[in-house]
């Protein structure tokens, strides 16, 4: 075993079906954010961030725009002699093959990987969320602590505690309860789904938790349940800064535009923690004379001759003369022709908005997919 | 072009970039928002299929080994063939030490002659241009010549290209020879400073001039030498602009605020690749607005900016007007500043209320790691 060394096991087949169409050909962790990124950027830019150089990514669902976008894993700095970034799919065997069941069940079918790399601790994370955490931080409170597992928590605002795992932990942040999705909460902290385990006891427990029959084979439900049943010592590390779950349309729409508000928490222009993505070697962005701007986002290579006001607009994007988006997210490729009038909306991958279409309203709490085809409301 | 090794030549004059050059080749210029002029040069290459490129550095290496790295940006960081870079030595033993850069590529000419491709693409790095070299080489080898020479014919009423070499033939259409340009024609057929060159007659070139004494620089040597070979030369028919001095470089980049000419640069014949920076989106605050500007990504803009080209990384504070300018990567403009005909290079800090106005025939210079102050403020 290699003494105090910690690799990270990233879940990233998940579908997100509350996503719909945005996650039509592709995973949740490959969903596009922020401008630039891909939502998986996240979590990679941390581990790079934090050190942390060995990332094993499961991959199930629809998996080929986040292998091209992972590739050898350069853009993240995680393409290493040893180690490094390793897409691990599902994979077969003299039984036959199968799917990956459930997260611990993920980790149990990649033993080998784990123990080619030979670590002291695993760092299990999720390829859902946005935010800027440093990892080694967390591993420094697990060894203070002395822990077998810790659990990186989140304190949510009270009404929203029924949507989450909550947890109840004393003075010394020892966790006392786990309670899911509760009615009535006795806490505001939610699990954000990163776990550091040891990986030795991690390793016996995924060998048995495969054995049993009933089991759903997964961390929240059967490993750390199990875990504590046998005494283990289970602590809560407490996160602050921003973190968000982008699981549906709504809340997708919601964390982009949160990158507009002047206080933003997710600092993106901070050079201390940068948040690297695959490049793709566009011009810088042209804005011509009859165009107007406010509180935007804008990436490389779009042309912008129309009106846009609190929006996020990705790479290589058309706004034509007298065409006004506001309150909207464009993803790459997009074109939106003059006179259109576009509100609240999310517009897929290389849309092209007719001239004067109108979608969505000023003041409006919908927001509206637009892909193709068709156009979905949020509920 | 599986069988063309690419050169590039950076021991160039830069003296009229002045301050602009001071720690940097002129191919190391940052140019249109986001990459080095150097890039224009290896992304043409790369493009038209050429794999193995040396890059003779001149003298002022940090920034280019800074910029190169392994060349991965250009996927030049390869097994076979891939980038090579040829730095100045100093020759401690020998008496005489030698002017020009022909002993630098007699010592590295190794590298040429070990080298599988049968001809040369030599080029130096002062023209911005998208050039596709396929149809060029494919005319060269066509022709049997030995020389093959890239030019466009211009008709320069502005007098952008001063300086620059002029390819001159006589009434049949027969190669004359290669001069400088000086103004006293307005159409003239402009030499882009591309060769190709057959590897064996570069290596005749290169030790009959040396042993001769004949010339101390590879330029001289290719023309003095012209009259002896079989040359040939190919038209060019796209944009093109040289960034031989501090004007051309300020109109080569205003130039790109033409949509037709940014297109035709930046997409033509396939991209332009440079070092990535990883920054994010360009945000533009609540009071910013914008006409006419190239905007590259990383930057926070709450001010007023016009035909200008901004790098990436810069921050534009409230109530700054920034007009007909070059702002630099990571440079910051600070509340109220007035701008007119600036060039900032990188890292320039612009205080408060400071208002900076050049000329456009000689725009103001703001050097790099510059912080100015209003007089009597820090």
């Amino acid at each position: 075993m290699k003494e105090g060394k910690m690799i990270a096991m990233l879940l990233a087949g998940g579908q997100g079906s509350r996503l719909k169409l945005l996650t039509k050909d592709l995973a949740k962790p490959a969903v596009p954010f922020g401008g630039k990124f891909r939502i998986i950027d996240f979590p990679l830019s941390n581990c790079s961030n934090s050190n942390i150089f060995d990332v094993g990514i499961l991959t199930q669902y629809k998996p080929y725009v986040l292998n091209s976008h992972i590739g050898i894993g350069s853009a993240w700095d995680l393409d290493r002699r040893i180690g490094g970034v390793r897409v691990l799919p599902p994979y077969t065997n003299e039984q036959g093959g199968r799917w990956y069941k459930g997260t611990a069940n993920a980790i149990y079918e990649n033993i080998n990987f784990i123990d080619e790399l030979d670590p002291e601790f695993v760092l299990i994370l999720s390829g859902d969320h946005i935010y800027k955490m440093d990892y080694s931080k967390m591993l420094d409170f697990h060894k203070e602590k002395k822990a077998d597992i810790t659990i990186s928590v989140i304190e949510v605002p009270w009404e929203e505690t029924s949507r989450f795992g909550i947890l109840n932990i004393d003075d010394n942040n020892y966790i006392t309860e786990f309670e899911e999705k509760p009615k009535h909460a006795k806490s505001n902290l939610a699990s954000m789904g990163i776990y550091i385990f040891d990986w030795k006891s991690l390793r016996a427990y995924l060998i048995s938790d495969e054995k049993k029959a009933n089991s759903n084979n997964d961390f929240g439900k059967d490993i750390i349940p199990q875990m504590r049943m046998d005494g283990k010592q289970i602590f809560a590390y407490k996160f602050k800064g921003y973190w968000k779950d982008v699981g549906t349309i709504k809340s997708y729409w919601e964390a982009n535009m949160d990158l507009l508000a002047d206080d933003n928490a997710l600092d993106l222009y901070d050079r201390q923690w940068k948040i690297f993505s695959k490049n793709r070697h566009l011009p810088p962005h042209y804005i011509s004379c009859e165009a107007s701007i406010q509180r935007t986002l804008i990436n490389e290579g779009c042309v912008i001759e129309g009106h846009l006001e609190n929006s996020v607009l990705f790479n290589e994007i058309k706004i034509k003369p007298h065409a006004k988006v506001v309150n909207s997210v464009i993803l790459s490729g997009v074109v939106v022709e003059s006179g259109c009038q576009i509100y609240n909306a999310v517009i897929m991958e290389d849309v092209v908005v007719k001239a004067d279409t109108v979608i969505g309203a000023p003041d409006s709490e919908t927001v509206y997919l637009v892909s193709k085809n068709k156009i979905i409301e949020s509920e | 072009m599986k069988n063309c090794l690419g050169i590039i030549n950076l021991s160039e004059v830069d003296l009229p970039l002045g301050l602009l050059c001071q720690n940097r080749p002129m191919a190391m210029l940052p140019f249109g928002g986001r990459y080095r002029v150097i890039d224009f040069m290896l992304s043409n290459m790369v493009n038209s299929g050429i794999t193995g490129i040396g890059v003779y550095t001149g003298n002022k290496v940090r920034s280019v080994m800074d910029h190169l790295g392994s060349g991965q940006a250009w996927d030049l960081d390869r097994k076979l063939n891939g980038l090579f870079l040829f730095t100045p030595t100093y020759d401690y033993t020998s008496i005489n030490q030698k002017v020009g850069d022909l002993d630098l590529f007699y010592q590295n000419n190794a590298f040429v002659r070990y080298a599988k491709q049968e001809n040369i693409l030599i080029a130096r790095s002062s023209m911005i241009a998208n050039i596709d070299y396929n149809a060029a080489y494919q005319d060269f080898l066509d022709s049997g010549a030995d020389i093959g020479i890239i030019y466009k014919n211009v008709v320069d009423t502005k007098n952008r290209f001063i300086g620059c070499d002029k390819v001159n033939f006589d009434e049949n259409g027969n190669f004359v020879g290669i001069g400088t340009n000086l103004g006293m024609e307005e159409q003239f057929k402009l030499s882009m400073e591309m060769y190709f060159i057959k590897k064996t007659v570069y290596i005749d070139m290169l030790y009959d001039s040396i042993e001769k004494g004949s010339a101390n620089y590879l330029k001289q040597a290719l023309f003095t030498s012209l009259n002896k070979y079989k040359v040939h030369a190919y038209e060019f028919k796209g944009y093109v602009s040289t960034i031989n001095t501090v004007r051309n470089y300020f109109d080569a980049n205003m130039d790109i605020l033409n949509p037709e000419v940014s297109s035709e640069l930046f997409f033509k014949h396939g991209q332009i690749f440079t070092k990535v920076k990883d920054e994010p989106s360009t945000y533009y605050k609540k009071h910013a607005k914008i006409k006419n500007s190239f905007i590259a990504n990383g930057c926070q803009i709450d001010g007023f900016v016009e035909n200008s080209i901004i790098f990436r990384g810069v921050k534009i504070d409230k109530g700054c007007i920034v007009r007909n300018s070059i702002v630099m990567q990571k440079s910051h403009i600070d509340e109220n500043v007035h701008l007119n005909y600036v060039i900032l290079d990188k890292r320039t800090t612009i205080n408060k209320g400071v208002t900076l106005i050049g000329d456009p025939s000689s725009p103001y210079i703001g050097g790099k790691k510059a912080v100015i102050s209003k007089e009597g403020e820090t």
